[in-house]
């Protein structure tokens, strides 16, 4: 019993005192295990700790200057509104899937040109061959007020103003801007007659555009603010000549007109030194009128003693003395001798003297003039 | 206990990376999302433009639940050209765009299956009839006119727009957000005709211009004349007055011709035969007249009366 007993114990003894050896044999296996065990956990937490750091290092993310950047985490955008956005340079962002990174040109100024107004084009950009109709499908045109037919393009710059609605609210914001530019072109030029829209007033035309364009982008949210504008609109190409003969003529017009103006100009010039000839000649007459009376009354009054002592004495010295002057100034002198008796005589003559001069036609009938009050005697 | 502590909480960072796998998805900023429970919609998230709700949020892991996400953002549809009579009968095309999302997930789901596509399709056969119907409600004249009071230009596409709205709200869970013309334009056969009329206008426009012109200088030219003869009036009128001012104060001279007339007349009537007898005269006299009277007198001195 005992016996048992002892070997049990002696066996658990034995058990015990010759464990050592196997588990000398089994500690070399399991600590070459656990050393390789041991080993690959440290390569492992190595290889685990590389992992983190790459997890965390790929939410690394540049934004370039003409861009700006949101963060989506969990599809939320961290900054509600526009000034709170990631400028550029080198940020850190959880990685996917916690957050996501959506870059918006901002800085950028967009540009976009209007689609629906202008004819088809050659691939090349040129000019494309004339065809006597316009074919809706292919070729753009705007219908103004009037009933006619123009074509205009209007090219706008833009800044966006709100980048998270125009990158996040809009599958393809560019077009949408687009449709409500060709929208307003439409809308304008439904309002302006063909030769406001292409030729006199382009500017306002060019304003109801933008105007139209903005009230949209406000109504449709786009958040955009234009920059600047510009306009290209002309006839059709069909009526082109139509069109310049107008204006050739608007041009003649002018010319005649400003012909005009200065016929008018030298027609009233040459009155107006008519007018002060007239009034000096008048000035003059009166002066010289007024000077010869005034000798003439000089004359008078220093004659007038002189007559008065012997009347018929002063005037036959008088007469004598004015037939002397007289008749030796006078060219031809026929002096007729009386016929007795009163009988009749004839006497013919040809008066064959040379032609007046001007000079002398008027200073005849200035003299003429002057006479007028006085008849000769004989 | 070292190497338990880090097993475990790899462990449990594990197991909370698949759970939230399992029981938790994302709705971001730019879709709406359908939950549905064995095939039958449950819940949808996002839907409210006005408060947008995207997010984290917790599901039955699959096959319990399903997640449908939709985009959320402005679709741009522009429908095809079509012709169309305006209620005075001119012939017009026109195409529109409309910007559009989705709204109604599940009913987008049910009746489109979820295909924008598909949706399209709707868009274009509603937008068309729609578009046919408010055209031929309008004259000419509200499409392009440049009287404000008849430019009816933005009413016809609101009317478009509330033709097609209620339709895809209710039966395809579609919201139009924006309609507006993008083309307006008159069939090809028209546009020669309004070419030729075109340049039948510009025609008279040319001699409107000329007549007009002519019409402008001798305006000008005329009213040169007026200004000229008003000139020389006033001229004459003004030497007039300055000659009636000498003939007045002429007169005044003549007074001191009173003391004696005879000598006055005497005087001038003198002066008046010696001007009259200057140069280049041709002078009869008869030998009575003085002085040759000296010679009839010496001739015969017994006639002398």
């Amino acid at each position: 019993m005992s016996e048992p007993h002892d070997h049990h114990d002696h066996a658990g003894h034995e058990h015990k005192s010759a464990t050592p050896p196997i588990p000398a044999v089994d500690d070399a296996g399991s600590q070459a295990l656990s050393e390789a065990l041991r080993s690959s956990f440290v390569v492992v937490r190595w290889i685990m700790f590389g992992l983190v750091i790459v997890f965390l290092g790929s939410g690394i993310f540049t934004v370039p200057p003409n861009e700006r950047a949101v963060i989506l985490r969990f599809g939320k955008p961290q900054s509600g509104t526009g000034d709170q956005l990631i400028g550029p340079g080198l940020h850190w962002s959880w990685p996917p899937p916690i957050d996501e990174v959506v870059k918006i040109p901002i800085s950028e100024i967009q540009n976009v040109t209007s689609t629906a107004g202008w004819y088809a084009m050659n691939p090349d950009g040129t000019e494309s061959y004339v065809t006597p109709s316009l074919n809706p499908a292919v070729d753009g045109y705007a219908m103004t007020g009037d009933g006619n037919i123009i074509h205009a393009r209007v090219s706008l710059d833009y800044r966006i103003t709100d980048p998270i609605n125009y990158v996040l609210n809009f599958v393809n914001a560019k077009e949408i801007v687009t449709n409500a530019l060709d929208n307003a072109l439409l809308d304008a030029s439904a309002q302006f007659t063909v030769d406001n829209a292409v030729r006199l007033e382009r500017g306002a035309f060019k304003e109801k555009v933008v105007q139209l364009f903005n009230r949209t982008a406000q109504q449709q949210q786009l958040g955009i603010v234009v920059e600047s504008s510009r306009l290209d609109s002309k006839p059709p190409r069909q009526v082109n000549d139509a069109f310049n003969a107008v204006i050739a003529a608007d041009q003649e017009r002018s010319t005649t007109n400003s012909a005009a103006l200065s016929a008018a100009a030298t027609m009233l010039s040459v009155a107006s030194s008519e007018s002060n000839s007239i009034v000096s000649t008048a000035i003059t007459d009166s002066s010289k009128l007024l000077s010869r009376i005034a000798a003439d009354s000089t004359n008078f009054l220093g004659r007038l003693p002189a007559y008065e002592r012997n009347p018929q004495l002063f005037r036959d010295i008088l007469l004598t003395e004015t037939w002397s002057r007289v008749l030796a100034n006078v060219e031809v002198k026929w002096i007729m001798p009386d016929t007795s008796g009163g009988k009749q005589r004839e006497l013919r003559i040809q008066l064959n003297n040379a032609p007046e001069s001007d000079e002398e036609k008027e200073r005849r009938e200035k003299q003429k003039a002057e006479q007028t009050l006085f008849q000769p005697t004989k | 206990m070292n190497r338990n502590y880090l097993t475990l909480t790899v462990g449990i960072l594990l197991v909370l990376i698949f759970g939230a796998l399992l029981f938790t998805f994302q709705v971001r900023h730019t879709e709406v999302a359908l939950v549905t429970t064995f095939g039958k919609p449950a819940r949808d998230y996002n839907t409210d433009p006005d408060k947008p709700e995207p997010g984290l949020y917790f599901k039955w892991p699959w096959p319990i639940q399903k997640v449908q996400k939709f985009d959320k953002r402005i679709q741009n549809f522009e429908d095809k050209f079509s012709e169309t009579q305006t209620s005075d009968g001119k012939n017009v095309l026109m195409t529109v765009y409309v910007g559009w999302t989705i709204s109604d997930p599940k009913l987008f789901r049910e009746r489109a299956s979820g295909s924008i596509p598909r949706a399209e399709v709707f868009l274009e056969g509603s937008i068309n009839n729609s578009k046919n119907a408010v055209i031929g409600q309008h004259p000419f004249s509200h499409f392009i006119s440049t009287n404000p009071q008849e430019l009816k230009f933005e009413q016809i596409e609101a009317e478009i727009l509330a033709g097609v709205k209620e339709t895809a709200q209710t039966q395809y869970g579609i919201k139009i957000n924006f309609l507006g013309i993008k083309k307006l334009g008159l069939p090809e056969s028209i546009t020669q005709k309004v070419f030729d009329r075109m340049k039948e206008e510009r025609g008279r426009f040319v001699s409107g211009i000329k007549a007009q012109g002519e019409a402008e200088a001798s305006i000008i030219m005329t009213a040169a004349d007026s200004q000229r003869a008003k000139i020389l009036a006033e001229a004459d009128a003004l030497a007039r007055e300055i000659r009636g001012k000498a003939d007045a104060e002429s007169a005044k001279a003549y007074e001191v011709f009173e003391k004696n007339p005879d000598l006055a007349i005497l005087l001038l009537k003198n002066e008046a035969l010696e001007q009259s007898l200057r140069d280049r005269t041709t002078l009869i006299l008869d030998q009575r007249t003085a002085p040759f009277g000296l010679l009839d007198e010496q001739a015969k001195p017994a006639s002398k009366k």
